[in-house]
């Protein structure tokens, strides 16, 4: 393809037409437009369903608008965040892209640093599809804020607050990965590898700092605090988004190299990779539910929680993936094996978030709610499913993946695996 | 001034008549019960005779309040007097607060789309000189005042009683008073093996630093 040079940088002279409107994009087109309908959604219920004070019903008692209002709070759920829930499928698509992203990028930064010169030929996609999660992260978290009061974060922020935190972290992070892939594409490899250790460093405070704010706010509430109870949940964290980080690699492999010469190399490397952190989350599995909550753990192995836990989470991330990679063999298996963390690596997230919340109701030592009420049934333990406005922008954040992704494919040929020189 | 509340729990009959009244007072949205204040049940059994536990509760105005620390936009403040508030138009409904406050006391108000909490009404308190719920419980289980002033009815009560506190581990320094029953057997069935007793003598040190420490962030 015929290329522009601009600061070093190729870049292909490809039309509008084929840049912003092939397949693989209008794919993610439309997953932003399920997106979009989902913010519909969600902005409808926030700032727009009926909701009545004792102020209104003494002003108009006969008002239409004021009936529509009691009914949907007597018999229905009020409003869109459940005090039961405040932190939702948001939340766990947040925590899992940023992760998942951060990890991708973390590895990559390892592996050019440990010289492993296969995964450094092909940095530049890899890194590419871990910023773009951490772009899609990012998006669900704007959407689940109320935005219109953002400018506060800058008129009156407090700086100690794990928000804060992040954001700054992130003007850091992304502009310096950006730049590690500008190296990498301007064939200025030793700069690249001398760059690679301050990524990894910064990848790890992302991860440092999202778990300061979502587990140890966590923590502080014993009515969420099951998970924290997870001996060195930190390294949790981190080695379930690796596991999950290596299943988006071998996606990404089996997409983009399938047909060279060195896919085999590669995708034995992404599975000897795998296996190890498949292995140690594991063994972390096995031991962690020895040190929790009893009650709790009982709720997430014996539960309502077991189906999700064993077959959404175990048997996906841990058991059939170790079946797939434990032996070399054809690389086929090794994408099945992604394909299954990246799956079972969500439910895994979506178990924190939600078997942290899923308190078992006798816990709470005079807090809280009763155990029954005259409208609802009667329940031992809380749970709110997911909205479907919430699970549209979930699926629209693949399509944020895709389209950034894509997008710096169509210009910079981000798939292509880079020589050496 | 450093507004606390001590509720006498033993008294307490389930009637509800403080969270109609806090909802009445505070506009509270409608259908939403167990929002600003509730009364928590526990129920159980001891060798097959049952009992019922009422625990009147709301936010505990903590002096050391995990929500106001964690809130990136100082929406969460403490306002004078120690009162935990939220200012409503600067909340971005991170619901970072919500996770944060051992005692679930937030709560997301649709009518104004931001967290918002009990206020201990401070809209009322020059006027009235107290709460809406303590005002209108007829078994007076609630008691607000002013732990500053040593010839407050609230400090003399405590100067009296024991009490504890609801999730002391926290470390949040709550200022709900718990008042233990005198009657021992009831006392020793509403409390956990772990609650710790207090007395006014040996708490009072504690709150008077924390008070100390944390009061120049009081807005007036």
């Amino acid at each position: 393809m015929e290329k522009i040079t601009f600061a070093g940088l190729e870049i292909n002279k490809i039309s509008i037409k084929a840049l912003l409107f092939n397949k693989t994009i209008i794919f993610g087109y439309l997953l932003l437009a399920l997106a979009v309908f989902g913010i519909y959604e969600v902005f409808v219920e926030r700032y727009f369903s009926v909701a009545a004070t004792a102020h209104a019903s003494g002003l108009n008692p006969l008002a239409p608008g004021l009936k529509e209002a009691m009914k949907l709070a007597v018999f229905g759920d009020v409003g869109e965040v459940n005090r039961h829930i405040p932190w939702t499928l948001f939340i766990v698509n947040y925590m899992y892209m940023i992760y998942t992203g951060s990890g991708i990028i973390f590895l990559v930064a390892l592996a050019e640093l440990m010289n492993f010169h296969l995964v450094a030929r092909a940095a530049a996609g890899f890194m590419i599809a871990g910023i773009a999660m951490v772009f899609a992260g990012l998006f669900t978290i704007a959407t689940d804020l109320n935005m219109l009061n953002m400018l506060w974060m800058f008129i009156t922020p407090n700086m100690n607050a794990g928000m804060w935190l992040m954001l700054p972290l992130y003007c850091i992070y992304i502009p310096f990965v950006l730049f590690e892939v500008y190296l990498i594409l301007t064939n200025k490899r030793e700069w690249a590898k001398r760059l690679a250790l301050p990524i990894l460093v910064l990848s790890l405070g992302v991860d440092l700092v999202e778990y300061y704010i979502q587990a140890k706010l966590f923590s502080m509430n014993t009515a969420r605090h099951l998970w924290t109870e997870f001996p060195a949940l930190m390294f949790y964290f981190i080695i379930s988004a690796f596991v999950s980080s290596l299943g988006i690699m071998g996606i990404n492999s089996f997409l983009v190299h399938r047909k060279k010469p060195e896919y085999d190399a590669l995708m034995d490397l992404i599975r000897r990779a795998m296996l190890f952190f498949v292995s140690v989350l594991g063994l972390y599995e096995i031991f962690g539910y020895m040190a929790v909550d009893k009650d709790w753990a009982f709720l997430i192995l014996f539960g309502p929680f077991r189906y999700i836990y064993f077959a959404g989470y175990i048997f996906l991330t841990l058991a059939l993936p170790f079946l797939f990679i434990v032996k070399p063999g054809n690389p086929i298996f090794t994408v099945f094996a992604s394909v299954c963390v990246v799956i079972g690596g969500f439910v895994g997230r979506y178990l924190f978030v939600y078997g942290g919340n899923a308190n078992p109701m006798s816990n709470r030592f005079g807090v809280g709610y009763e155990k029954y009420d005259f409208y609802a049934l009667s329940q031992s333990f809380n749970y709110v499913p997911p909205h479907l406005g919430e699970i549209l922008i979930v699926a629209g954040s693949v399509g944020v993946c895709i389209v950034v992704y894509k997008l710096f494919d169509g210009l910079f040929s981000i798939g292509d695996l880079r020589d050496h020189h | 001034m450093n507004y606390a509340m001590a509720l006498d729990y033993q008294n307490c009959i389930n009637c509800k008549a403080c969270e109609v009244a806090c909802k009445e007072e505070n506009g509270v949205q409608l259908g939403a019960d167990k929002q600003r204040i509730w009364i928590g049940v526990v129920e159980g059994t001891i060798f097959g005779k049952p009992f019922a536990n009422l625990y009147p509760s709301q936010c505990n105005h903590c002096l050391d309040a995990p929500c106001v620390s964690v809130c990136p936009t100082n929406a969460s403040h403490f306002a004078d007097g120690g009162i935990v508030k939220v200012d409503a138009h600067k909340c971005i409904l991170c619901k970072g607060c919500m996770e944060a406050c051992p005692y679930d006391a937030r709560f997301v108000d649709d009518t104004m789309v931001a967290v918002d909490k009990c206020t201990f009404c401070d809209h009322r308190i020059g006027e009235e000189g107290t709460t809406a719920c303590q005002a209108t419980c007829p078994t007076k289980v609630r008691m607000f005042g002013d732990l500053d002033d040593e010839n407050s009815d609230l400090v003399k009560l405590l100067k009296t009683k024991r009490f504890f506190f609801q999730k002391e581990y926290t470390n949040t320094l709550p200022k709900l008073f718990y008042i233990l029953p005198d009657d021992e057997a009831y006392a020793k069935q509403s409390v956990s093996h772990n609650t710790i007793i207090h007395t006014w003598a040996d708490i009072k040190p504690l709150y008077d630093e924390a008070r100390t420490r944390r009061s120049k962030e009081w807005r007036k």
